[in-house]
């Protein structure tokens, strides 16, 4: 994203619409700019419209970098890795007509960068490979855009050339058998103190039971027990398209 | 996306999101048909909010022209204010028995209430277990309580207390600043009766 100098009027409209801080007046204060390296590519002052002067302006998403930033922070853009808009996931949603997290299985969404924090691929990278050794199955680059950047499934190791990328946010997601549930959490609650982002937690569980023993394994962690989360009420069946 | 679990803040007990999925060759036989009807409930159960995050919420874009745009690809989602009308949508969705997957996100207690009431037993649950790691750069509460509820943070801070400014000056009414917010949601999510309350509230205390 840019903005056109020769149109910009140095309102400072657009400041407040940046998720974060790339745009500010420049040196003089009379115009605005936007630092492309803080750019996200969520695309809100564009698609708003907020410009009185229609000075913001796309760039062209030319390089990896600027589409991966521009589909993970547009939700109205679709992933052709996933097919899903946005970053992506299925986690809990369709979960009663695929089975993916079964009865023996968590599944662990780490919504990195958010809330409206941010975050680099180095922060990812370091909290992936915190989970790496734990017993934690990341999802495949079908399920989730971050797996096409992840040279090492084992590791949770990512390419050297995106560390320094900047998104909103993005989604580690995986699986653990509940059985090894603690050291993942135990995991994660270290990494947190080592991260310059944070990340929200989700933890998906097919239920079998009341999930006492997780709300045990919570306390044990230190980790308050959930009073909010998503639901999937069962309505879901196979209807086939043949 | 778990762009509608993490939601913070005041009233939640007047904010439920819905989330209407299907799977590609699992069950999509005729989606958009069943999307449609599924919509149709919703709006009759009292959903304030909905939308398709391709063609927009219907805050900001008429119903009938996002039913009329619906593909295989579309995602619907939108929110609820009461546990009365989450009660409501999933009973006619039972009786509709229009085989989608249906989510629905809010407190805990309230959500297995309400499916309790209606005979439906939770599939699967996603928990919001909070957050962690360097939480002195997150907003300040209040603000994050309106901007979670888009999850994609569509909304960002910055216009939140810009728009919190402009009621506390009467310069704006909390109803016409809540809806404007809402209108930067592409996927309908975002509940404007909550975040009415919200700004009207923050400016009482103002």
């Amino acid at each position: 994203m840019k903005i056109d100098a020769e149109k910009c009027i140095g309102c400072g409209t657009c400041i407040p619409y940046c998720n974060v801080e790339a745009i500010s007046m420049n040196e003089d204060d009379e115009v605005a700019v936007i630092d492309p390296d803080v750019c996200v590519e969520c695309w809100v002052c564009y698609n708003n419209r907020v410009c009185p002067k229609d000075a913001i302006e796309p760039t062209p998403l030319d390089t990896h970098d600027k589409i991966f930033k521009h589909v993970l922070s547009d939700p109205t853009v679709t992933s052709k890795g996933t097919g899903i808009p946005g970053r992506g996931t299925e986690e809990a949603k369709t979960n009663c007509v695929t089975g993916r997290y079964g009865r023996d299985i968590y599944g662990i969404c780490v919504d990195m960068g958010r809330p409206g924090v941010g975050c680099t691929m180095r922060d990812v990278e370091k909290v992936a490979m915190a989970l790496a050794p734990t017993g934690f199955r990341f999802v495949g680059p079908e399920e989730n855009p971050i797996a096409t950047l992840m040279t090492d499934f084992k590791t949770g190791k990512f390419r050297d050339d995106v560390l320094d990328l900047h998104v909103l946010s993005i989604i580690i997601e995986g699986s653990v058998k509940r059985s090894d549930v603690k050291p993942v959490l135990e995991a994660l609650v270290r990494v947190s103190k080592e991260i310059d982002t944070v990340f929200s937690l989700g933890i998906v569980s097919m239920k079998i039971d009341d999930d006492e023993q997780l709300m045990k394994t919570l306390d044990e962690c230190a980790i308050p027990r959930p009073t909010r989360g998503k639901v999937n009420v069962g309505l879901g069946r196979p209807l086939f398209t043949g | 996306m778990t762009h509608s679990l993490h939601r913070s803040g005041m009233h939640q007990d007047t904010d439920y999101v819905f989330l209407l999925y299907h799977v590609k060759g699992i069950n999509d036989q005729n989606v958009v048909e069943r999307t449609r009807k599924a919509i149709d409930l919703a709006e009759n159960a009292g959903a304030v909010n909905w939308g398709d995050v391709k063609t927009g919420p219907v805050v900001s874009v008429p119903s009938e022209e996002i039913k009329a745009k619906l593909t295989p690809a579309s995602r619907i989602r939108g929110a609820f204010t009461s546990r009365q009308q989450v009660v409501r949508y999933l009973k006619s969705m039972k009786e509709a028995d229009l085989g989608l997957c249906l989510v629905i996100a809010g407190p805990l207690d309230e959500v297995f209430s309400a499916c309790h009431e209606t005979g439906l037993e939770p599939h699967t649950n996603n928990y919001a277990l909070g957050i962690f790691g360097k939480t002195e750069r997150l907003a300040d509460e209040d603000t994050r309580a309106i901007t979670t509820m888009c999850g994609h943070h569509m909304v960002p801070d910055g216009v939140v207390v810009k728009m919190q400014e402009r009621v506390n000056k009467g310069k704006i009414s909390p109803e016409k600043a809540s809806l404007k917010l809402a209108a930067l949601c592409p996927c309908g999510i975002f509940n404007q009766k909550r975040a009415e309350h919200l700004l009207r509230e923050k400016k009482e205390h103002s």
